[in-house]
């Protein structure tokens, strides 16, 4: 279900919007700057050699990622964000199929990424936002690439949940739960087009998410999450519908020294993924934990490890662990340059270790990542 | 694995009624007007004008860098609750407090509403507003100028009158009592001024070299000698040439005070006054900041204190 357009047409729709920011507000034109949306551009390049896989996919340099969004209230009613990407196709959960194969693993598409609105005021303390977005499964899926803690999702998310999120499009309801401490739940229903769902079922997908969040300490929090996303599932042609289910589990804390701006920080997040579908015939799992500390005023040194388990493999090999399935975990150790809120530059090293016959895969990279513009804060 | 979907279900269900069951909290018509503030500076200024009609909360705890809040969401559901914000504005919250008033889906104190009150309204000049082009390579540069007007008790005696205008028109039966309180603490700080600026004479015969633009205003208020800052693009690490060159012109020039907040990195700004044989003052950066400085008046007392204090043993800390 990808949402491609051509490059003229993206320039097309920025041009307008550039070419009136570039004047001031009382232009030769006689138009008003002032109503522009704010814009901002991030891109993201990624150099990566393998130690044991020689192929191009595994040993490149090149644009990982460039996004341009655009954000403005658009009346009293709503608030407005377009996020046009423009990214590599494979591996993504939704793009032109046809693309990837033409180009193999550097194939390119354009894709909406998000294009929705906001309520900005409804009754209750309730939230409301339709259009296309990411959607709050877990707290890795919903982060654009840029907010990733290392080059890549860990491989938990990457096979359950697809290597760039879920963007969908439909309706959000966000509210506040009235306890102690914060507390949030949030349900939706999209139209089911992300890979992980059956492009020919043409059933809704659901889901929801309940947040917990405690001040553990003045300045550390402990968050709680639990996620629920179902919808059509993968079948054969002509077989029985089945559906898929997939819930998650989710623990984060954050601390920062109070006492002095750019001072130490931690953040260590957790997840367990687990799908749910009898088209599997297996209880896959996977999870994965990520911690990551800032031990200078610039500089972050981040250990991730991911693993997923049971996943039905038909050509398992004499020495799984488990005949008919396999697992493979994941190893990542990162130290992050981030001169400022505007730029990083990242060296890493990750393993791949397939507990099967399958060969280790150790890899080196280099990412860096720059914003220009109207970039809005992220969410905590 | 199917009992896992069955519970998420089941508890989400529950969430989902619970929220829409109890209606989020709002204020009593007859209750305390509830006050978030985002600075602990505006929050003096707050629990002064409006006494005992008013509670108020912090956002941004006083020994904290208001540059650098982590927008934690347990902050937006106190913002959930206001009846009023108080922010210092110039954007000085830009990078928390927009994500946490979307959070907080509070009307009241949403853009427009009445209850959002932009503190630095009441400023008759801004310092710092940059004439020429603005660009990230100036470093966090503030677009609208420096937004640092809360160590200067002048400005804040204009704030102080502001808020007590706009808690009377939020809360009408109690308007005059705002207005009174406001103008006692209006005449509190006029009272001090002098007394201030008494205490830190031996100053302006110094020069004064800043870590960050946090003191520019409290400068311009006390008409001291500012050489420059450490931080000569602010947010950004000064370079090792830029640390060499204050290090040579603090030498250069003698008699140098160097002025940084407790939340600076503060080895740079060590290293600095121990290469020149300047005085060093570290200051807290607000109300708050440290023990004994809860309150505007003592805050601005201990500024003043050690500031005295600097000045009078050169090429001490």
């Amino acid at each position: 279900m990808c949402t491609r357009i051509p490059v003229a047409i993206l320039i097309a729709l920025a041009a307008p919007a550039l070419g009136i920011a570039a004047a001031s507000s009382s232009t030769v034109t006689g138009i008003s700057s002032l109503m522009n949306p704010a814009i901002s551009v991030n891109a993201l390049f990624l150099g990566e050699t393998s130690l044991n896989d020689d192929s191009d996919e595994a040993n490149r340099i090149g644009l990982q990622e460039a996004e341009m969004q655009f954000t403005s209230v658009v009346d009293p009613f709503w608030t407005a964000d377009l996020v046009i990407a423009y990214h590599q196709e494979a591996g993504h959960d939704h793009g032109d199929e046809e693309a990837a194969e033409a180009g193999g693993a550097a194939a390119f598409v354009t894709d909406v990424e998000v294009a929705r609105i906001r309520a900005r005021s409804l009754p209750a303390g309730l939230g409301l936002v339709l259009g296309k977005d990411y959607l709050p499964f877990g707290k890795h899926a919903p982060l654009h690439t840029h907010q990733f803690a290392f080059t890549r999702a860990p491989l938990a998310v990457r096979t359950f949940l697809g290597d760039h999120g879920l963007t969908e499009v439909g309706a959000r309801v966000e509210a506040t739960v009235p306890l102690p401490w914060y507390s949030e739940v949030v349900a939706y229903a999209v139209n089911g087009d992300a890979e992980i769902f059956d492009a020919h079922d043409r059933d809704l997908a659901w889901g929801a998410r309940w947040t917990q969040l405690w001040d553990v300490a003045p300045t550390a929090t402990l968050e709680l999450g639990g996620s629920l996303l179902n919808g059509p599932g993968a079948r054969e042609p002509d077989g029985p519908a089945v559906g898929l289910s997939v819930s998650g589990l989710d623990l984060t804390y954050k601390w920062v020294d109070g006492g002095q701006a750019h001072g130490p920080a931690v953040v260590w997040t957790s997840e367990l993924i687990l799908p749910d579908t009898a088209a599997f015939g297996h209880e896959p799992w996977g999870w994965y934990s990520h911690l990551q500390a800032r031990f200078r005023r610039n500089l972050w040194l981040g250990l991730g490890a991911s693993g997923i388990a049971d996943l039905p493999h038909e050509e398992a090999g004499p020495d799984e662990v488990d005949a008919g399935s396999y697992r493979w975990d994941e190893y990542r150790l990162d130290l992050t340059f981030v001169p400022s809120e505007y730029s990083s530059l990242r060296a890493e090293v990750s393993a791949i270790v397939p507990q099967s016959s399958e060969a280790d895969d150790l890899r080196f990279s280099l990412q860096w990542n720059f914003t220009i513009g109207s970039h809005p804060a992220h969410l905590y | 694995m199917r009992i896992r979907t069955r519970i998420a279900t089941v508890a989400v269900g529950l969430a989902v009624c619970l929220s829409c069951l109890v209606a989020p909290p709002c204020a009593a018509a007859d209750g305390p007007l509830q006050v978030a503030a985002t600075l602990s500076d505006l929050a003096c200024v707050a629990r002064a004008v409006g006494g005992a009609d008013v509670e108020v909360t912090v956002l941004c705890p006083g020994g904290m860098d208001p540059h650098y809040l982590p927008a934690k969401p347990s902050l937006s559901r106190k913002l959930g609750q206001a009846d009023a914000l108080l922010f210092n504005g110039l954007e000085l919250e830009i990078g928390w407090l927009p994500p946490l008033l979307e959070k907080a889906r509070n009307p009241r104190v949403r853009d427009g509403a009445p209850g959002l009150i932009d503190c630095s309204a009441a400023l008759d000049a801004v310092l710092d507003v940059p004439s020429g082009p603005v660009d990230r390579g100036m470093g966090d540069i503030h677009p609208q100028g420096n937004p640092h007007y809360t160590v200067d008790p002048r400005r804040m005696i204009d704030v102080t009158l502001f808020v007590g205008r706009r808690f009377g028109e939020l809360d009408p039966p109690r308007a005059a009592a705002y207005r009174d309180r406001a103008e006692a603490y209006a005449a509190l700080l006029r009272g001090r001024l002098p007394v201030w600026q008494e205490r830190t004479a031996g100053l302006r015969t110094r020069h004064v070299l800043l870590n960050h633009q946090h003191w520019n205003y409290l400068c311009d208020w006390l008409g001291l000698d500012v050489i420059g800052e450490i931080e000569h693009r602010p947010g950004i690490a000064p370079s090792p040439r830029h640390v060499q060159d204050m290090v040579e012109k603090s030498r250069a020039l003698g008699d140098v005070v160097i002025v940084a907040a407790n939340w600076d990195h503060l080895d740079v700004v060590r290293e600095i006054a121990s290469r020149a044989g300047a005085s060093l003052a570290i200051l807290p950066g607000h109300s708050g900041a440290e023990a004994g400085t809860d309150d505007y008046v003592a805050f601005l007392d201990e500024l003043t204190r050690r500031l005295a204090g600097a000045a009078a043993a050169p090429g001490k800390e």
